[in-house]
């Protein structure tokens, strides 16, 4: 039988020598050029780690690429951020200006270190998920064409900022919990293929996907019926149940969501909140979403403080100032009507006009 | 979807080798997809967990949750992987013709 749960490479393996010669006792980093990390341990060892951008969905061909990168200036170490950029360690400084001359000549980005605007984390989308709403590839392509300059350093931003795709409400990866969101939802009534339900579907676990229990059974012909007055178009059903559809080019799209953020610096972690209810698929460019993304970035750019992110400096002002200022209408699809909804309307008579 | 013949009867089956009606269900189709997950042959203590599995679909709609099957049948999950190489899900529900696991499997 075949080796089995042996668990990944142990990573000490793996990280360049000087990295385990100072494993832990690293005094101090500075970031001498946008898209470099300079660091510094406490025997006077320095590390150079060059930050470029990847497109997450990537060939063998293009990981062969960075390994031959890293075989000529690194000694062939490397590693990928939590943001799927990629760094090159660099030991050797008399190498670090050779390998961003490369790197500059074969059209790598580099960039996305500290106060800038990173890579986006995405999803599968259209590429290889059933459930996918919108695409994830072409949108972060699309907003990431708009965001070169903020992910290069050519222009500054306040504080960072995250950016974030989910192709529907599962939210895989970090759009619940980032600056700017872009999350695929539906708009349409799941329909209900009774046939098909009674012999593929688990009828008991389909009623109790339902968030709003907009489900009943249908015992008549073992399967469901959905109240259209109760359905919030989650499509949580169509995951249990592969004889419930829920796609519709015309309707389904995308909502973005701001203010989210998860370090604990200043401000405690925060969760996103709805800027944007729809905004329909338009592929491959998106223009809409695009030029959504980039107004949300510039008012935030130029009416932040130093260091305040998206979500603390809303706090700052108010939403009525945000959804004045970011030009966007406020509609009853921002009101909460899910379960702590309460928690959530204004208590107090402190607004602004 | 493809259709197999299982001996002399066409069956219908998934992408991933589930049964498409439940009806098909037969002792000849358990025999059919032990060759497929590499079941091997089956035994009294595969049976009582295809039996066991049954059962409880045609109770309850649903497939048992792990833990419930390993109380009620007395086998631990390592034998269970031991019987059913691919797993309960993949392999177990499949030979006992119960409709394909879903969600984010």
């Amino acid at each position: 039988m075949a080796r089995t749960d042996f668990g990944p490479p142990d990573y000490q393996e793996l990280i360049p020598p000087i990295i385990k010669e100072n494993y832990g006792n690293w005094k101090y980093h500075t970031v001498p050029r946008p898209g470099v990390l300079r660091h510094v341990s406490y025997s006077g060892a320095v590390l150079h780690s060059v930050r470029v951008a990847s497109p997450r969905l990537v060939s063998s061909d293009w990981v062969r690429d960075i390994c031959n990168i890293a075989e000529k200036y690194c000694d062939g170490y490397l590693r990928f951020t939590t943001r799927n950029n990629v760094e090159f360690l660099v030991a050797d400084e008399s190498k670090l200006q050779p390998l961003l001359t490369e790197l500059d000549d074969k059209d790598f980005l580099i960039g996305g270190v500290g106060v800038s605007i990173s890579n986006i984390v995405h999803t599968q989308g259209w590429i290889h998920c059933k459930s996918a709403v919108t695409d994830a590839s072409g949108l972060t392509k699309s907003i990431m064409d708009q965001m070169t300059d903020y992910f290069t350093g050519k222009v500054k931003v306040p504080a960072r900022l995250r950016i974030a795709v989910a192709c529907c409400v599962n939210m895989c990866g970090a759009c619940h919990c980032s600056d700017i969101s872009i999350v695929g939802i539906h708009r349409t009534i799941p329909r209900v293929n009774d046939e098909m339900a009674s012999r593929v579907c688990e009828i008991p676990n389909t009623i109790a996907a339902c968030p709003t229990g907009a489900i009943r059974p249908n015992p008549k012909v073992k399967s469901v019926i959905i109240n259209p007055e109760k359905c919030m178009m989650c499509g949580n059903c169509t995951a249990v149940c592969p004889a419930i559809k829920i796609m519709d080019p015309v309707n389904d799209g995308v909502s973005i969501w701001v203010g989210g953020k998860v370090s604990n610096a200043r401000t405690a972690p925060m969760f996103s909140r709805l800027a944007i209810p729809f905004i329909p698929n338009e592929p491959p460019r998106w223009t809409t979403v695009t030029e959504a993304v980039r107004n949300l970035v510039d008012v935030w750019r130029t009416n932040a403080r130093e260091g305040e992110r998206m979500g603390e400096w809303i706090n700052r002002i108010g939403w009525e100032r945000f959804f004045k200022l970011a030009d966007i209408p406020f509609t009853d699809k921002h009101l909460d009507d899910f379960t702590y909804a309460k928690t959530t309307f204004r208590s107090t008579t402190q607004f602004k006009f | 979807m493809s259709n197999v013949q299982i001996k002399g009867a066409a069956v219908e089956l998934d992408e991933d080798g589930f049964l498409v009606d439940p009806a098909n269900w037969s002792e000849d189709v358990v025999a059919f997809f032990a060759t497929q997950e590499e079941v091997g042959e089956l035994t009294e203590n595969h049976w009582k967990v295809i039996h066991y599995l049954r059962d409880y679909f045609q109770k309850f709609g649903v497939a048992p949750m792990i833990r419930k099957l390993c109380k009620d049948t007395g086998f631990t999950l390592k034998e269970i992987y031991e019987m059913f190489p691919s797993g309960p899900a993949k392999g177990a529900c499949k030979l006992a013709g119960l409709p394909k696991p879903t969600g984010c499997v």
